[in-house]
C-alpha cells in the first residue's frame, strides 16, 4: 500500500498533466475529425486559462463556476476563430492558426491589465486530480456520444472528401463550424485545468510547446478515434518522466527519437479504428471460409 | 512601581539573554543529525534556453556534497546525496519534477530555478508538500516563504546602486543612455535604481532602447543608442543580450564608455565576444580572479581540479544553496524530518560557510554584503575596474 | 536623416535573413507539402557547422559560409529521407510528417545544445569581414552588405530555377500532384531530395551569415528566425520566392522602425498584425494567384 502511495506521489503529477494535456488533445482532435488541421486550441486554452485564473483571482468565483466560464470564453473565441479562417484554404488553414498562436502570445504580453503580462499570474485555485479526472470523463462521454451521432458520421465523411460530402447534403462549413465550437469549448476547459494546476501562468505558458504536445499526442494516439487524442496524451506526458528514468543524460533526444519510431511504424496512431476493422474483418474471412469447407466437405461427405 | 517594574525588566532581559546565550553555544553542541545519508534534490537546467548557466548551478553543488561529505561538515557519519531531475526551465517539467523528489522519502529537501515564474510555480507545491525548497537562481522580490520556500541569492539593487555612484563619481558623465529588457522585471529594476542615481547626480537621461531577452539582431539598437551620443551607455539586460549588444556597439564603431552587470562575468562570455568586453564595468558578487576569502579560495582550488575551469558567479550560487542546506541540517536532531529541517533553515540567520565574506539571512532571503565593481582585461582576465 | 537611412539598411539586412530562412521554409511547404517544425535547426545546425570548420580547421570565411551551406542542405536530406520518406508511400498526408518533423526539432535542437556545451558561441572577429565600409556619411559593415547580396542572388537563382528549367518545372510538378508527376515521367524521388537539399541550404545560408553578424551560434538562432521566417512566408504567400523576400525585407524594415521610432514592446505586435491583416484580407501572399488551389 505505501509503495503505492509512493508511486502516486511521485508521478500523480504526471498523471494530472496527462489528464490535463488530453483535454488539449482532445480539442485539437475535435477539429481534425473533419479534416482541419488547426493549431488554435493554444488560443482558446490562453483564453479560457486566462479568464478563468482572473475570475478565480479577482472576483473569487469558486472552481465548478471558473471552468464552464473557460469552456465558454473557449466556445467564443473559437466561433471568431472559425468565422474568419474557415473560408482559408486547408494549407493555409494551418499556416494562419500557427501564425495567431505567435499572436496570441505578443497580444497577451502586451495587456497585463488582463494577463498579468511578462510576470504572469498567481492562480489562487488548485484543481484535485480526481476533479479534473471526472470532467475529462464528462468530456471523453460527450465525444463517445457524438462519434455515435449523426454529426460523427457526417464529421468523418467531411474528412474522407469534402466534396462527396457536400453532394449527400452535408455542409463541409457547418460540420467544420460546429467542430471548431466543440474544439474552443474543450480547449478553453484545457487552458483552465492547466492554469488550476501549475497555479501559475504568463503567456509563455501558452505558446508554442502546447500546439506541439497537443499535435503529437493526437496523431500518436490516433486521430481517427476519440480514445486516441487521450491515450496519446498520457503516452506523450509519461515519454519525458520515462526517458529520464532510463536515460536522463540524453532524455530530450530519446523522447525524439521514440516518438520518430512510432510515428513511422504506426502513422494511424496507436489507437486506430481501422486496424481494428480490418481485423475483425480479417476473423470474419477465416471464420466464413472454415465454415464454408466444412459446409463442403459436409456435401462431400 | 516604576523603579521596580524597570527593575524587573532588567531582571527579565538578562535571563531572556541568559538563556539565548544558552541556547546560542548550546544548540550547535547538542543538535547533530543521526549518521546517514540525506537526500537532496536538485532540479536542473542543464537544457533549454538558460542551459549555460545551468551546468554552472549544478556544478557548484555537486562540487559542495564532494567537500561536505569528505570532509564530514555536518557531522560524524553524516552524507549528502544529489539527486537531480532536468527541467529544462520549463514551469511544468520542473512542477513534476518536484513532486518526484517529494515522493521519495529518502529526499529531505530539494534546491532549484533560475527563472522566476517557474520558482513562483513551484511555490504552493513544495508549501503543500511541506518540503523545504531553496532557490539558487531566480531573484524576484518576495519569493521567500519561510520555513518551507527561502533563497541564497541577493536581490538586485544595493549592488547595482554602489557601482553606478561609483561610475557617477569617477566618469562624470552628463548624459546617460540605457538599454534594458522590456520583458525582465528584475532588469527594470536595476535599471531604474541605476538611473535615479545617475540622475542624482546630475547626469541626464540621453534615451532608453528596450530590447526583448528572445532579440539576437543588436545591430539596430546599437544604431539607435550611440546616435543618442551619451557620454556612457549602461547595459541592464540578460547574457546573450548583454553580449550582443556590446559587441554590436563596438563594430559599429562606438568608443564610448559603457557599463554592464554581473551577466557579462563568465568565461565563455569572454570567449566569445572577446577584446570588444575589455574595460567594460560590472558589479559582481564572486569572481574567481579576485574574490579572496579563504573559503573562496579553496572553492576555486578544489573546483578548478573538479572541472577544469575557474567557477563563475552562478557555481558559487549552487555551491552555497547547498551548504545552507547542510548549516541547517547541522542544526537538526536525530533523525529529522523535512519539518524539522525546514524550520532549522528557516532560523539560520547567517550563512557559515560561504565564498562572499558573509551573507546575512533575513526572512529567508539572502543579503548582500560586499559586491565588487570589475572587468575584463583585453587578455581575458578579470580585475577590479579603475578608471582609465 | 543619417539614422534613418542606417537603420533602413540595418532593416533590411535583418530581413534579408528572414526571407532567406522563409525561402527555405517555403520551398518544403510548396513543393513538399510539408509543415516542417524541424526547418529551424537546419539554420542553428549550420552554423554550428560553420563555426567548427572555423574553430578548428581555421578555413577562411567562404568556406565557412560553404561548409555551413552544405551542412544545412545534407542535414535537411537526411531528416527527409528518414523522417518523412517512409510516410510517403503510407499516404499520412501532412500530418505524419508534421510529427515526424517535430521528432527531429526535439532531436536536433538536443543535440545542437550538446554540441555548443549548452553556450552561445560567435565566430572570432577575425574569421570574417567585420570592417565598416563607409559610403559618404554612411557607414555600413560588410556582414550587411553581403547578406543583402546573398538574398539577392538565392532569390533571382532560385526563381529563375523553378519557373525557366525543367528541373523547375518537374519541382512545380510534384508539388502540384505527385502521382500525376510520376506518371508525366518526372523522377519524383530526385525531385524531392533536390528540393530538400536547396531547402537546407538555403536556410543554412540564413542560419551561416545571422549566425556571424549577430554574435550567436546556438539552437536559439534557428528558433528565432523560424518564428521571423514563417512570418516572411504567410504574408509573401509559400508557392512564390519573389514575395517571401519582400515580405522577409519589409518586416525586418519594420521592425528596426517601430522599435526606433514607436517603441519596443509593440515590436512583435506590429509584426504579428501585419501577419493577420494579410491572412485575413490577402490569404495569398503578395503574388498569390486567386486560383491556385492545391491537391
Amino acid at each position: 500500500m505505501e509503495t503505492l502511495l509512493d508511486l502516486w506521489a511521485g508521478y500523480g503529477s504526471t498523471v494530472t498533466f496527462a489528464s490535463v494535456n488530453a483535454f488539449f488533445a482532445l480539442s485539437t482532435y475535435a477539429v481534425l475529425s473533419t479534416g482541419v488541421l488547426s493549431f488554435t486550441t493554444v488560443v482558446f486554452a490562453a483564453v479560457g486559462g486566462f479568464l478563468s485564473a482572473q475570475m478565480a483571482g479577482k472576483f473569487g468565483v469558486p472552481l465548478w463556476a471558473a471552468f464552464p466560464m473557460a469552456a465558454l470564453g473557449g466556445g467564443f473565441a473559437a466561433a471568431v476563430v472559425a468565422g474568419a479562417f474557415l473560408r482559408l484554404e486547408s494549407h493555409w488553414m494551418a499556416l494562419a492558426s500557427l501564425a495567431l498562436v505567435l499572436i496570441t502570445r505578443v497580444t497577451a504580453l502586451n495587456t497585463p491589465l488582463l494577463t498579468g503580462g511578462v510576470n504572469g499570474l498567481i492562480v489562487p485555485l488548485r484543481v484535485e486530480p480526481l476533479e479534473l479526472a471526472l470532467l475529462l470523463a464528462l468530456c471523453a462521454l460527450v465525444f463517445w456520444r457524438l462519434h455515435r451521432s449523426w454529426y460523427g458520421l457526417a464529421a468523418r465523411a467531411v474528412r474522407e472528401d469534402a466534396a462527396v460530402a457536400s453532394t449527400m447534403g452535408i455542409s463541409p462549413y457547418r460540420v467544420q463550424f460546429a467542430a471548431f465550437l466543440i474544439s474552443g469549448v474543450v480547449g478553453g476547459l484545457g487552458g483552465a485545468a492547466l492554469a488550476f494546476t501549475l497555479q501559475f501562468i504568463s503567456p509563455e505558458t501558452y505558446f508554442i510547446g502546447i500546439a506541439f504536445t497537443m499535435i503529437a499526442s493526437t496523431v500518436l494516439g490516433g486521430s481517427f478515434h476519440w480514445l486516441g487524442p487521450i491515450v496519446g496524451a498520457a503516452v506523450f506526458t509519461a515519454l519525458p518522466t520515462a526517458m529520464q528514468a532510463i536515460v536522463p543524460q540524453i532524455e530530450d533526444v530519446a523522447k525524439g527519437v521514440v516518438l520518430l519510431l512510432i510515428m513511422i511504424f504506426l502513422p494511424r496512431g496507436l489507437i486506430d479504428p481501422r486496424a481494428w476493422g480490418l481485423r475483425r474483418a480479417a476473423r470474419l474471412r477465416e471464420e466464413n471460409e472454415r465454415r464454408q469447407q466444412a459446409a463442403e466437405r459436409d456435401a462431400h461427405a | 512601581m516604576n523603579r521596580i517594574s524597570k527593575a524587573a525588566r532588567a531582571v527579565r532581559g538578562v535571563v531572556a539573554g541568559a538563556a539565548a546565550l544558552a541556547a546560542g553555544f548550546a544548540g550547535p553542541a547538542l543538535a547533530a543529525p543521526a549518521a546517514g545519508e540525506y537526500g537532496v534534490g536538485f532540479i536542473t537546467e542543464n537544457t533549454g534556453p538558460l542551459a549555460a548557466a545551468g551546468v554552472s548551478y549544478h556544478r557548484g553543488a555537486q562540487l559542495a556534497v564532494d567537500e561536505i561529505n569528505g570532509s564530514g561538515w555536518i557531522g560524524q557519519g553524516v552524507k549528502l546525496k544529489l539527486g537531480e531531475k532536468e527541467s529544462g526551465s520549463d514551469a511544468a517539467r520542473a512542477v513534476q519534477a518536484l513532486t518526484q523528489f517529494s515522493a521519495d522519502r529518502n529526499v529531505i529537501a530539494v534546491t532549484c530555478c533560475i527563472l522566476s515564474p517557474v520558482a513562483a510555480a513551484l511555490k504552493p507545491v513544495t508549501t503543500n508538500a511541506k518540503l523545504p525548497l531553496v532557490i539558487y537562481g531566480a531573484t524576484l522580490p518576495g519569493l521567500p516563504q519561510p520555513p518551507y520556500v527561502t533563497s541564497i541569492v541577493g536581490l538586485p539593487g544595493p549592488q547595482e546602486v554602489k557601482m553606478s555612484k561609483m561610475l557617477a563619481e569617477t566618469l562624470k558623465p552628463k548624459t546617460v543612455t540605457y538599454f534594458v529588457n522590456a520583458d525582465n522585471e528584475g532588469f527594470q529594476n536595476r535599471f531604474k535604481a541605476a538611473q535615479k542615481v545617475m540622475e542624482e547626480a546630475g547626469a541626464k537621461t540621453a534615451g532608453v532602447v528596450s530590447i526583448l531577452s528572445a532579440d539576437t539582431d543588436f545591430t539596430a539598437p546599437a544604431t539607435q543608442a550611440i546616435a543618442t551620443n551619451p557620454d556612457l551607455i549602461m547595459v541592464w539586460t540578460t547574457q546573450t543580450p548583454a553580449a550582443g549588444i556590446i559587441a554590436a556597439l563596438r563594430a559599429r564603431g562606438y568608443a564610448g564608455k559603457i557599463s554592464a552587470s554581473d551577466v557579462i562575468s563568465p568565461a565563455p562570455v569572454f570567449k566569445k565576444i572577446g577584446p570588444a568586453l575589455a574595460g567594460v564595468p560590472f558589479p559582481i558578487l564572486f569572481a574567481a580572479e579576485i574574490s579572496s576569502t579563504p573559503e573562496a579560495k579553496s572553492f576555486i582550488e578544489g573546483y578548478t581540479k573538479k572541472f577544469g575551469e575557474a567557477p563563475d558567479t552562478y557555481s558559487a550560487q549552487g555551491y552555497t544553496a547547498l551548504y545552507y542546506i547542510a548549516q541547517g541540517l547541522k542544526n537538526t536532531n536525530g533523525k529529522p524530518t523535512r519539518e524539522d529541517l525546514a524550520a532549522a533553515i528557516g532560523q539560520i540567520k547567517s550563512n557559515d560557510h560561504n565564498v562572499y565574506g558573509g551573507v546575512p539571512m533575513v526572512n529567508g532571503q539572502a543579503e548582500v554584503e560586499n559586491s565588487l565593481v570589475a572587468n575584463w582585461t583585453a587578455d581575458g582576465k578579470v580585475v577590479r575596474w579603475e578608471n582609465k | 536623416m543619417q539614422l534613418f537611412v542606417e537603420q533602413l539598411i540595418n532593416g533590411w539586412a535583418l530581413g534579408s535573413l528572414y526571407a532567406l530562412f522563409g525561402i527555405g521554409f517555403g520551398l518544403v511547404f510548396s513543393t513538399l507539402g510539408i509543415l516542417n517544425a524541424a526547418h529551424g535547426t537546419y539554420a542553428s545546425w549550420a552554423a554550428i557547422a560553420g563555426y567548427y570548420a572555423v574553430d578548428r580547421f581555421g578555413v577562411p570565411f567562404p568556406v565557412a559560409v560553404a561548409a555551413g551551406v552544405v551542412g544545412g542542405g545534407l542535414l535537411a536530406v537526411v531528416v527527409d529521407q528518414i523522417g518523412f520518406q517512409p510516410l510517403r508511400a503510407k499516404k499520412t498526408g501532412m500530418l505524419g510528417a508534421l510529427i515526424t518533423s517535430i521528432a527531429f526539432w526535439i532531436i536536433l535542437d538536443s543535440l545542437a545544445g550538446f554540441a555548443t556545451g549548452q553556450q552561445s558561441l560567435a565566430f572570432p572577429a577575425t574569421s570574417y569581414p567585420n570592417q565598416m565600409v563607409v559610403l559618404g556619411p554612411l557607414r555600413v559593415p560588410q556582414m550587411q552588405i553581403i547578406t543583402i547580396l546573398a538574398l539577392l542572388v538565392c532569390t533571382v537563382g532560385i526563381y529563375l530555377l523553378i519557373q525557366k528549367t525543367r528541373i523547375g518545372a518537374a519541382m512545380r510538378a510534384v508539388g502540384w500532384n505527385e502521382v500525376a508527376a510520376a506518371l508525366g515521367g518526372v523522377n519524383a524521388r530526385m525531385v524531392i531530395l533536390l528540393t530538400a537539399f536547396l531547402a537546407g541550404a538555403t536556410s543554412g545560408l540564413a542560419g551561416v551569415l545571422g549566425g556571424i553578424s549577430t554574435s550567436n551560434v546556438s539552437f536559439t538562432l534557428g528558433e528565432g528566425l523560424m518564428l521571423k521566417g514563417f512570418a516572411a512566408v504567410v504574408v509573401g504567400g509559400y508557392d512564390d520566392v519573389r514575395g517571401t523576400a519582400i515580405a522577409g525585407i519589409c518586416l525586418g524594415v519594420i521592425e528596426v522602425f517601430v522599435a526606433q521610432y514607436i517603441s519596443t514592446s509593440f515590436r512583435d505586435g506590429f509584426t504579428y498584425l501585419l501577419l493577420l491583416a494579410f491572412l485575413i484580407a490577402r490569404p495569398r501572399g503578395l503574388f498569390g494567384s486567386a486560383n491556385f488551389v492545391r491537391a
